[in-house]
């Protein structure tokens, strides 16, 4: 179970310049559920994203992760349990590298890294099974540059680094914004299908109201750092594109009841 | 023609592992540390300073590594504690070092005796053969290194430095500690230059403080020629450790046929800037060469294997 409690994300506190990121945030993940969040720019969802994956540290609050609270931890050590997928799809593998190279990288997740070889025969092997089951031919490619894949291709092979330490919080922040529409369409799929193979906690922040009506079993809308909206698997599969549209654009001020709104989230 | 190519190998192969600390930051971190300026000389330093003290040459030179890499943690220090970018960090220590090694030293220039250095047996030998055992020596050390360092690449925290040079922000995101991996780097770059100094320092019988000038640029002109040659990349790990090996003796044949030609010794430096600017310019000159033939070889691959989707 993933728990944010109370949280507040503030840049430049007391400046001129201050940012409010997230407002009094509280939502619980439920182990395994799928949630989907729209919002419009500056809505808080990367900076929700952020705060799980430990990239931001909340001003104020706490996060709990299956008990533990794991506020105070940066990204890399929340690396064993949380996996993230990012936007752009440069950014979640080393161009540079080899494919067996950052696949390597992901197998080392949640654990310190010593002097054992990165890139094994036993290693390789289990890299194969998994690339394999992409269907893009990668498993016979394992020595070729990342930087010579296609934007889809990494952002598949990002998903596979993701699956790969069996995380138990599962992260796609827009992952799918930068894919032309066939390639979108083959990532979905997969998105779809890791979830399902993974069984872990899945946070996917999304553009697309279609994807985040048609996916998972939660949606959550934000607006200027808030949740102003959380519909379960019923109330969202009753939802309308036109219907969830309205809800985001009829926002603006009229959700200054806080006080209704945590009710809401807190159940 | 065979002094030339001597005088080379022993000049050169002592640098073979300063630039290997060079690479390591430059390449493998893409950043500049200039720190090695000032560890170099503080490598040499302590491996005199211990040598004049009657430490067997062996123990001596793993001094002067352990001298050079403290001096690249305190540089990781500055970063960190300070937050002030590594360039910075190691400018600030490749200048304050200059006091410390005269500290080490107690004198501009500490001579050895001819007794107790790596190479002190081949005294007897003529010019040519003792250049050859000297060289042979040398290589010893560097293929230890190299191979070392090659292998080092390929665990887990080899591939963890690589990756945080080409994508902190992955790397981090995979559970990797970009922070210790900056110590670790400059550590391991300082020391290589301590080991290298301590080689030359053995070799020609005395350390200078000032025989660190010029250093970084000299490493970078070397990485740069390498490249030319040998393409490394990085996940191509026997080319990383080839380029730094083909780069350093390229540059060192430079200077020798310079030298050969009848180049005063003062205008080696200039020299030296020269090469950095020939390999820049050959880089880019002749990098749309390169990348032609490899377009080539992989439209050639791509035919043979029509798994690939569309086009990066």
């Amino acid at each position: 179970m993933l728990r944010l409690d109370d949280i507040d994300l503030i840049y430049n506190a007391g400046r001129v310049d201050e940012v409010v990121a997230l407002r009094n945030l509280n939502v619980t993940f439920e182990r395994g559920q799928f949630v989907t969040v729209v919002g419009t720019n500056g809505a808080g969802k990367s900076s929700l994203i952020q705060t799980i994956s430990g990239a931001a540290r909340p001003t104020r609050g706490r996060v709990h992760l299956d008990g533990r609270d794991v506020t105070r931890l940066p990204d890399h050590r929340r690396a064993g349990w949380i996996a993230r997928v990012f936007d752009d799809p440069r950014a979640g593998t080393a161009p540079e590298l080899s494919i067996e190279d950052n696949l390597a990288l992901a197998m080392a997740r949640g654990r310190a890294r010593g002097l054992r070889f990165a890139v094994t025969a036993r290693r390789r092997a289990v890299m194969r099974e998994h690339v394999a089951g992409l269907g893009l031919g990668l498993e016979n490619r394992l020595a070729d540059r990342v930087g010579l894949l296609s934007a889809g291709q990494r952002q598949s092979l990002t998903m596979v680094m993701a699956a790969l330490s069996a995380p138990s919080v599962l992260l796609l922040d827009e992952h799918l914004a930068a894919l032309d529409p066939g390639t979108t369409a083959t990532v979905l799929a997969l998105t779809t299908e890791l979830v399902r193979e993974l069984g872990a906690t899945t946070v996917m922040v999304t553009h697309n109201m279609d994807h985040a009506l048609a996916l998972g079993d939660r949606l959550l809308v934000m607006s200027r750092g808030r949740v102003i909206a959380d519909y379960d698997g019923t109330e969202k599969s009753e939802m309308t594109v036109g219907g969830l549209i309205d809800r985001i654009t009829g926002a603006g001020d009229a959700v200054s009841d806080r006080s209704a709104l945590i009710e809401k989230v807190a159940s | 023609m065979i002094q030339v190519l001597l005088d080379m190998l022993v000049t050169g192969l002592p640098l073979v592992p300063v630039f290997l600390g060079i690479y390591t930051v430059f390449r493998l971190r893409a950043d500049f540390d200039l720190t090695v300026e000032g560890s170099f000389v503080l490598g040499g330093a302590v491996c005199a300073l211990t040598l004049v003290h009657g430490w067997p040459s062996w123990l001596a030179l793993l001094a002067g590594m352990a001298g050079a890499a403290a001096a690249g943690a305190v540089t990781a220090l500055i970063h960190l504690l300070l937050r002030v970018p590594v360039l910075l960090a190691g400018l600030v220590m490749s200048i304050g070092l200059f006091s410390v090694n005269l500290h080490v030293l107690d004198t501009p220039t500490l001579s050895l005796g001819t007794e107790g250095t790596l190479f002190s047996g081949f005294g007897s030998l003529s010019g040519r053969q003792a250049d050859l055992a000297t060289s042979g020596v040398m290589a010893g050390v560097v293929a230890v290194v190299l191979v070392a360092f090659g292998l080092f690449l390929r665990t887990e925290l080899g591939l963890a430095l690589r990756a945080t040079g080409v994508n902190a922000r992955m790397a981090r995101s995979q559970g990797v500690n970009d922070r210790r991996l900056t110590v670790l780097a400059l550590v391991l770059a300082n020391g290589l230059a301590g080991l290298g100094a301590s080689l030359a320092v053995q070799y020609q019988g005395y350390a200078d403080v000032n025989m660190g000038g010029g250093t970084f640029v000299a490493g970078v002109g070397a990485v740069l020629l390498g490249e030319l040659f040998v393409r490394p990349s990085g996940s191509k790990l026997v080319r990383i450790v080839g380029c730094v090996l083909v780069g350093t003796l390229a540059y060192r044949l430079v200077l020798v046929g310079a030298l050969r030609v009848g180049l005063p010794a003062g205008d080696l430096r200039g020299v030296t800037a020269l090469t950095l600017l020939v390999a820049i310019a050959a880089e880019r000159y002749l990098g749309a060469l390169g990348g032609l033939t490899r377009t080539l070889a992989r439209t050639a691959r791509s035919a043979r294997t029509p798994i690939r989707q569309e086009a990066a």
